[in-house]
């Protein structure tokens, strides 16, 4: 009777409804869709950014998802922990296990109860940021042309085209073993860490610009455009001189076709800058050639444009925001069904206060997956040091090859976090979305999924 | 499965719970052994802390045993499948308060794999048989200690299984309800049903129970059907129409000099139970 599948399904369906209808009942959904509503709407009427419609969507943008992504985490946990330790507590399973259910149709039905409570508010939080979006849009009172303008900037989502590298990485790899083999490589490094630091050189070198000097490079654009929409070019100005006077310069960009768009700026050095490039320019273009000239003759700066590896960016429309936000909002249930995992398998073995102790350390690790980066790749647990390298202890190695492990494991997040995605307007591509889905629910959430319902197989119940 | 088949087995059944560091703690049952039988009402009795609870949690598998055997319906009671034959009414009410008795029916239902017709037909027999068809709409969390008892037995009854495990099964219920519940339980075992309770109210376990094992400290006691342990050797007790005065003399003579000590004359006392049953219920039909 019980390994019949289709039992087994119905029996995966009851636990699934009983969660989520025990949220509806016992208030939780009703009181953290009140929450949302108020913090989605309430934020940006707090936060007034430049008062500018620009300024006004960008919060709504930057702000709300961030609120509503840390909220939904924070609830995933606490209700994934209480899920299964609550009712062991106060002895409500016990009488569910008297049944004919298997621990691991348990878990799984408790596990898709709380993603469908995501699920839910999810898509309450993509309907309130796509309303809020449309009214601060259409009902601003800004001319047509600036509505047109935000329109264009935010209601796109543009996919991301650095320039051609002036040397292709096989070459690099060619350069570097020939270096470390004439032994000019630098001291412990070996033939990899040459070429990536000989690829970051030559991107550097190719974006410094002298006084009344230009530089030229070609963008590709794989996928033309289809539509007449703007696309965007991202860039920022370092200068060798403190002195942070402004420099007048002209953008020159031209397409493949002939066709040439000027357009006369003003920079700050270490102020990021976003031009808006006609669509009429980029329209049916397979690739373009951007040239920037320096005006000035006066400051004696040497200006770079890649400093830190940050090439100039161009950002081609490719595809709506709101499907763009959809796939957003995917991956982020993608995150909260790892999150459920997280909390259900601590839940099943711990009681409830150390159960939510543990998941939400485990959160805040996962959430310093920046910091965990830096550390891994640098070596330095702080600031990095200037100077002679210092010695490090066996106690920095281990804890070293500890941060290097999670890195491993945290890389993912970062990869796959949608949200400086959306922030920034920046096409989440159906691959992505996919990656994101393998990782989180196919790999991060079975291998969760296992430990805990082997574990919870094995637990007593007294 | 014949009548002297046996529905759970136990050898020198031991648990022993043990501390964080994996040191002996209690030693809640010791060494017991246990035969029930299929068809018969098994009663578990003892004081708190001597065991009762610990044994039914082994025999539904929520808690291993440390050393020993032990076989339900011929099977662990580990195993998922044994617990598709198996019903349980745990002593407090263990359920969803937020749910009403349909749904709760419903829920537990489908845990068992139930669908359709037979489903339906099953949660509604069982409501109506437990008197709750006037609240079957209304939430548990609403209901009183005696109606939250009646739909945890129905729960228990769902799967209509070979074995019911009950917990204080007439805790809470007014004598009527509970007289009801006792005879639905004598009407089970007749059907085959296999019945094993644990409870302190010793009047119900006598009237139902066929057989009772009595815990103390782990191990078991006593053993052996209610009768048995009941009866005093070399005393009997005889009931018969009132004859009159003289005869009546005349046979208390005859077994005093026989035995040597003048029995006892009583008129047969009627139970508080029955008179209160009896009161209600001539109420109840006038009204």
């Amino acid at each position: 009777m019980s390994h019949h599948p289709g039992k087994s399904l119905t029996r995966i369906a009851a636990l699934a409804g009983l969660t989520v209808r025990d949220a509806v009942r016992s208030r939780l959904l009703i009181s953290l869709g009140a929450i949302l509503i108020i913090g989605l709407i309430g934020l940006p009427l707090l936060i007034s950014g430049d008062n500018t419609l620009t300024g006004r969507l960008q919060v709504i943008l930057n702000y709300t998802l961030s609120f509503a992504v840390t909220m939904l985490s924070i609830v995933t946990l606490w209700t994934a922990c209480g899920g299964v330790s609550s009712e062991i507590q106060d002895r409500r399973l016990y009488l569910i296990l008297t049944k004919p259910v298997h621990r691991h149709e348990l878990w799984l039905g408790k596990w898709l109860g709380i993603v469908a409570l995501n699920a839910l508010l999810l898509t309450l939080t993509g309907f309130i940021i796509g309303v809020m979006t449309w009214h601060t849009l259409f009902t601003s009172p800004e001319s047509e042309t600036v509505k047109r303008q935000a329109r264009e900037q935010f209601l796109l989502a543009r996919q991301s085209r650095l320039p051609e590298s002036p040397i292709s990485a096989q070459q690099a790899q060619a350069s570097a073993a020939a270096i470390v083999k004439s032994g000019h490589a630098p001291a412990g490094m070996d033939a990899e860490q040459v070429a990536t630091e000989l690829m970051k050189e030559l991107k550097s070198a190719r974006f410094v610009i002298a006084p009344t000097g230009s530089i030229h490079f070609t963008t590709l654009i794989t996928s033309p455009l289809s539509g007449n929409n703007d696309g965007l070019l991202n860039y920022k100005i370092e200068s060798s001189r403190p002195e942070r006077t402004s420099i007048p310069a002209l953008w020159e960009i031209q397409a493949a076709e002939g066709k040439v768009f000027h357009l006369a700026v003003t920079n700050y050095p270490g102020i990021p800058n976003r031009l808006l490039i006609p669509g009429s320019v980029i329209q049916g273009s397979q690739s373009l050639t951007l040239s920037y000239h320096r005006l000035d003759n006066l400051s004696q700066a040497t200006l770079f444009m890649a400093q830190n590896g940050k090439e100039p960016e161009l950002l081609i429309p490719s595809g709506s925001w709101a499907m763009n936000l959809n796939r957003g909002l995917l991956m982020i249930l993608c995150r909260l069904a790892f999150l459920s995992a997280l909390g259900l398998t601590a839940g099943c073995l711990l009681s409830t206060p150390v159960a939510v102790f543990v998941a939400f350390f485990m959160m805040v690790l996962l959430a310093m997956s920046g910091y965990v980066e830096s550390v891994a790749t640098s070596g330095a647990f702080y600031i990095p040091h200037e100077g002679p390298a210092l010695s490090r202890t066996w106690l920095d190695e281990v804890i070293l090859s500890q941060f290097k492990g999670l890195n491993m494991l945290t890389q993912p997040l970062l990869r796959l976090d949608p949200v400086p995605l959306l922030e920034e307007g920046r096409r989440i591509s159906w691959l992505l979305t996919a990656q994101a889905v393998a990782w989180f629910v196919g790999l991060y959430t079975a291998v969760t999924a296992l430990i805990g319902i082997i574990l919870f197989n094995r637990r007593e119940l007294g | 499965m014949n009548d002297e088949e046996l529905v759970i087995e136990a050898r020198d059944l031991t648990k022993v719970f043990r501390d964080f560091w994996g040191r002996p703690k209690v030693r809640a049952v010791n060494g017991i052994n246990l035969d029930v039988r299929r068809g018969e009402i098994f009663g578990l009795l003892g004081p708190n802390g001597s065991g009762k609870s610990t044994t039914i949690k082994m025999i539904l598998g929520l808690l291993h045993p440390t050393s020993g055997q032990l076989s339900v319906l011929g099977q662990s009671p580990r195993a998922v499948s044994v617990k598709s034959r198996m019903g349980f009414m745990p002593e407090e009410s263990y359920l969803y308060k937020y749910l009403t008795a349909d749904e709760i029916l419903n829920f537990y239902a489908n845990l068992y794999g139930m669908s359709g017709c037979h489903k339906t037909e099953r949660v509604n027999t069982l409501i109506e048989q437990m008197g709750l068809s006037k609240a079957r709409d209304r939430r548990v969390g609403e209901f009183s200690k005696g109606m939250a008892r009646r739909i945890g037995l129905a729960q228990a009854l769902l799967n209509d299984p070979d074995l019911i495990l009950l917990d204080e099964p007439t805790s809470g219920l007014d004598p009527i309800a509970c007289r009801e519940v006792k005879d639905l339980l004598l009407a089970l075992a007749r059907q085959g049903k296999t019945i094993l309770i644990c409870s302190h109210h010793l009047s119900d376990m006598q009237d139902i129970c066929s057989r009772v094992a009595i815990l103390l400290q782990g191990e078991v006691c006593a053993t052996g059907s209610v009768q048995e342990l009941l009866a005093t050797p070399d005393t009997l007790k005889l009931t018969l129409k009132a004859p009159s005065q003289t005869t009546l003399t005349e046979v208390l003579d005859l077994l005093e000099r026989e035995t040597g000590t003048r029995p006892q004359v009583d008129h047969t006392g009627r139970t508080l139970e029955s008179v209160y049953i009896e009161t209600v219920s001539q109420r109840k039909s006038a009204t």
